[in-house]
């Protein structure tokens, strides 16, 4: 499902280039549930951002679901992006002026990836599938954070896409609800969507079928459970 | 509606405030650019239309007198359609104990058979009876009377006669009566009779059959014309061909209308810049849902798509709101023009085009302006875009600059503050500097031109020493002239010139012949000199002989006709007179050698130069004329003169001062924008400094503060522009109305006025932004993202 040979990433800053994460070599299954894990700055952000087509290696090869997207121009990794892969964020990012359904409904109208008319139902049922579906036509300054979250959980699956990446999805949200959101993740794991999550709550191993470890950018610990 | 315009829609709608000010900025750009297309269009056809429906005559000679056997001989020369004798005497009118009016008097032999310049019947009687005068309608208020009322009239003769005005006429021809300051009145025959004149007609309005507005043709027709009148020993004096098929005014018309329209689309322009601004803001702040919406799929163009319709959105509603309200300036603007230039309009009709037009420029402005920003926004990194930190982050301290403004120390903090936050969006603060110091700019200007004008007219008047000038009836023996005006009580200084057509060529202009010692004109000389008492074939020319004829040039030798008679001339100066018709000023002695010992017209300076004073000499000299068998035709003070060329100015500065207010508001709609938007980005910045202890009061000062600042830059701006601008507008203003140059001069109170006008438009334009700020409470600024 996703493969990386022998990525770097190195950013340029005032203070001279910072290499953010190097020589990483990792391969994941489709259906696999992989937590990240490590400190702030240790690079986990920039690993997830590559493996969404979000960011692009300064050198090495990414495959995702059998595309070299290291190889597409911004235009089409964005479509692709909208079709392939779910981002859900740490602060849920839902926008603001959009109701919980409608914000579900975008990527769809992006990728035109259903019927126009189909969108609707299935943007309401990936939210009842979350569990938000009561307040599908609610503004998102309106929901809780927990809610906010299921919601931007929903829109990741809008189009179905076969892998769902997620950063610190649970940093903002008390213990709590951080567990319900985590066992979601684990039930679409279930299901066979491919998930791989940042975060630095050791909970994780409690969810995910494998831990990667993460320190100055290079892979340190590989584990399964 | 799928969801992207769902979210164009409600974005545009959380930000109604910001909105609406963007929107009332372009429409007042569009409502501009519309009032002034529509009027175009309404104008130049109700004006042609309205002129040519009265068949203007193609060509007018002057003969000396014309009766119906010459006109039937006329008229069977197949080129020509109508031929129609009519006659102009120059005379005066009063009405009640009001002073003596200069009166044109128009006799007309058969006011049921007008062909030729037709006149439009309006109330009243018609055609006017004897004993009767019509009068034109805009020449009530000059003559002050109304129908009904009896008036006395007299002609150059001198015999006065009470005339009742019986009705009003439209003569769509003639020039304003208001703005020339003169009496248009229309009579028959037997009433010019019984004012003691010869009822004779001696002026031939002549309309050609064909090719109407072939100037060649008419002019061939008209000398065919010609010479059948002088094989039948009629002389013709002159024959004068007007442009044809033009309203002697449309050509000032349009390119009055030239000026506003480049001004609406510059306005279309400064409001444009507002959307720049707005959505530059707009998109800095949706850096980040911008990077959510490429993270879940869009494309940089879907993204883009969502931002250019919120543009669109913005040119429809301008367009809606600005289409009635332009259209009804249009109105205003019509009707202001058509009573300048006396004629009527028919019809308010605005063509298909002008909607169109107005329609695609008010559309496309705001997404043509909204291109760079949505462009340059949208196509932001994903990765850069969602870890952006949000509003708060600037730059400010990277550039030299900002270290430079560092330095700027005070002992008012807050005011500090204000100065260098000003500078903090650098591209914004020039945006909003440019509408803002270009509505200083035309205002300075609209000032500047308005005292230049003033001082041009004043110099011009100036080199005019005398301050009442009677034009005798006909020529005069000069001696007999001077005794019988000498000794004459108030009058300091008289002296007897002589003016008398010439003509160079085809083209005609006045020779005035005067002592080369003249005390009562002091002419500005601007190349060669003036002329000297031992002059005898010199020649001095005025600015606007010397611009209709390149030969005439100093040192050139001319060749000039005066009557029947050719003599050689010395070109040796030319003479500054602005806004002046085509004169050339002679020795008195070296004409009189052609035409004899004789003058025909007074110049006297006064003891005493008011109104009353004025009046008095006047009717004292024309007494003593008439005692020595002179007759005066009229007379006009300097003070007539003077108001007759400011009326013509008014306009100008009315116009002047309309633009440099509506470019004003636009200016201040853009600050409003520019503040609210300054504001609203760092509302956590207000919140912290309200944490750490500044009261409401204080947070509201500092922002009003900075928009002042702003409004201060921007008058610098204007200042240090509006020397180089002002005297551009005014000299290509002139130029094009009057072919004449300026007397350029700065009006110090302008800066004055301004600078209090952009400080308290910056304070109002920031009052609002600055007390909603002020009023949010800490935990709200500070949670605010």
């Amino acid at each position: 499902m996703i493969s990386l040979h022998q990525v770097n990433k190195q950013y340029e800053t005032p203070a001279g280039a910072f290499a953010a994460l190097r020589n990483v070599d990792v391969q994941v299954r489709a259906g696999e549930f992989v937590g990240v894990v490590g400190k702030s700055g240790s690079g986990k952000s920039t690993l997830l951002n590559l493996i969404a087509g979000i960011d692009r290696p300064s050198s090495g090869m990414i495959t995702v679901a059998n595309t070299p997207i290291h190889t597409l121009p911004e235009n089409k990794l964005a479509a692709w992006r909208g079709r392939h892969v779910g981002f859900v964020f740490q602060f849920f990012q839902l926008l603001p002026t959009l109701t919980a359904i409608e914000n579900v409904m975008l990527p769809m109208d992006f990728c035109k990836t259903f019927p126009a008319r189909e969108r609707r139902r299935r943007a309401l049922a990936l939210l009842d599938r979350v569990g938000v579906g009561p307040h599908a036509d609610k503004l998102p300054s309106t929901l809780s954070g927990g809610e906010q979250q299921r919601v931007a959980i929903a829109r990741a699956l809008a189009n179905n896409p076969p892998l769902v990446v997620a950063d610190e999805p649970t940093g903002n949200l008390d213990s709590i609800t951080a567990r319900g959101i985590l066992d979601l993740f684990r039930e679409l794991a279930n299901q066979g969507t491919t998930v791989v999550i940042a975060t630095h709550e050791s909970d994780i191993v409690r969810v995910s079928d494998r831990k990667l470890q993460i320190s100055d950018g290079v892979i340190t610990t590989d584990s399964r459970a | 509606m799928t969801t992207p315009w769902r979210k164009a829609v409600r974005d545009f709608w959380h930000e109604r405030a910001r909105t609406v000010l963007v929107v009332l900025a372009i429409a007042l750009g569009i409502s501009a650019f519309a009032a002034v297309m529509s009027s175009y269009a309404i104008l130049t056809r109700e004006l042609d239309r309205g002129y040519l429906a009265t068949n203007p005559a193609s060509a007018i000679l002057r003969v000396d007198s014309i009766d119906d056997e010459l006109i039937a001989a006329i008229l069977k020369n197949r080129e020509v359609e109508a031929a129609e004798p009519r006659r102009v005497v120059t005379g005066q009118m009063k009405s009640g104990p009001m002073r003596w009016r200069n009166l044109m008097l128009f006799v007309v032999k058969d006011y049921g058979d007008i062909r030729v310049s037709k006149l439009v019947h309006e109330h009243g009687a018609w055609p006017p009876a004897t004993g009767e005068i019509l009068i034109e309608r805009d020449a009530f208020q000059v003559a002050d009377a109304k129908i009904g009322d009896t008036v006395l009239v007299k002609t150059a003769n001198g015999v006065e006669r009470p005339l009742v005005i019986s009705g009003s006429v439209h003569d769509v021809g003639q020039a304003q009566a208001r703005m020339e300051n003169i009496v248009y009145g229309y009579i028959n025959l037997a009433t010019l009779a019984q004012l003691g004149e010869k009822p004779y007609l001696d002026r031939l309005n002549l309309l050609v059959a064909e090719n109407k507005f072939d100037e060649d043709h008419i002019r061939r027709v008209a000398d065919d014309v010609k010479s059948l009148i002088e094989a039948r020993s009629h002389n013709v004096w002159r024959i004068d061909v007007p442009a044809p098929g033009k309203h002697p005014h449309s050509e000032l018309m349009g390119i009055l209308l030239l000026a506003m329209s480049s001004f609406g689309l510059f306005v279309l322009v400064l409001s444009g810049i507002l959307v720049v601004n707005l959505l530059t803001a707009m998109m800095a702040s949706q850096v980040r849902q911008i990077g959510v919406m490429k993270a879940v799929g869009g494309t940089r163009w879907q993204i883009a798509r969502i931002y250019f319709s919120q543009a669109l959105f913005i040119g429809i509603a301008a367009v809606i709101v600005s289409l009635p309200l332009g259209l009804l300036g249009s109105r205003e603007l019509c009707r202001y023009m058509a009573v300048f230039l006396n004629f009527d309009i028919n019809s308010f009709a605005v063509p298909l085009w002008v909607y169109l037009l107005v329609a695609v420029v008010g559309i496309a402005a705001p997404v043509v302006a909204a291109a760079y920003p949505v462009w340059k926004g949208s196509g932001a990194p994903v990765r850069v875009a969602i870890s952006d930190f949000g509003l708060t982050q600037t730059t400010f301290g990277s550039s030299g600059f900002d270290r430079l403004l560092a330095r700027v120390g005070g002992a008012f903090r807050p005011l500090v503050f204000a100065l260098r936050n000003s500078f903090r969006r650098r591209t914004r603060l020039v945006l909003t500097l440019v509408t803002l110091a270009a509505g200083g700019l035309f205002f300075l200007a609209a000032l500047n031109v308005r005292a230049s004008m003033i001082n041009t007219l004043d110099r011009m008047f100036a080199t005019r020493r005398f301050d009442l000038s009677v034009v005798l009836r006909e020529n005069y023996d000069e001696d007999r002239v001077q005794r019988a005006i000498s000794d004459t009580p108030g009058v300091r200084r008289a002296e007897a010139w002589l003016a008398t057509d010439a003509s160079l060529g085809r083209d005609e202009f006045t020779l005035i012949g005067l002592r080369a010692d003249t005390q009562l004109l002091a002419p500005q000389i601007t190349a060669g000199r003036n002329l000297l008492p031992s002059d005898s074939d010199a020649i001095v020319i005025n600015t606007a002989l010397a611009q209709r004829f390149s030969q005439m040039r100093v040192g050139q030798t001319v060749t000039l006709r005066i009557g029947s008679v050719e003599s050689n001339w010395r070109v040796v100066g030319v003479a500054r007179e602005t806004f002046s018709p085509a004169i050339g000023y002679v020795s008195l002695p070296t004409l009189q050698q052609q035409t004899g010992p004789v003058v025909n017209s007074l110049r006297l300076a006064l003891n005493q130069a008011d109104e009353d004073s004025i009046e008095t000499v006047k009717a004292e000299v024309e007494r003593r004329l008439e005692q020595n068998g002179v007759r005066a035709r009229g007379g006009s003070s300097k003070a007539e003169t003077r108001f007759s060329y400011d009326q013509h100015m008014l306009m100008i500065y009315v116009f002047l001062i309309v633009m440099s207010a509506i470019v004003g508001g636009v200016g201040g709609l853009g600050l409003m924008t520019t503040m609210s938007l300054n504001v609203l980005e760092r509302r956590r910045e207000m919140g912290l400094l309200r944490a750490i202890g500044a009261t409401p009061r204080m947070v509201w000062v500092l922002i009003v503060a900075e928009g002042v600042v702003i409004g201060l830059l921007s008058w610098i701006v204007a200042a240090v522009l509006a020397w180089p601008l002002s005297k551009l507008v005014g000299d290509m203003f002139v130029g094009m109305l009057f072919q004449a140059g300026l007397d350029f001069t700065f009006e110090w109170r302008g800066l004055v006025l301004w600078l209090l006008v952009s400080v308290g438009l910056s304070a109002m334009a920031s009052f609002l932004p600055a007390w909603r700020a002020s009023h949010a409470t800490v935990r709200e600024a500070l949670a605010y993202e």
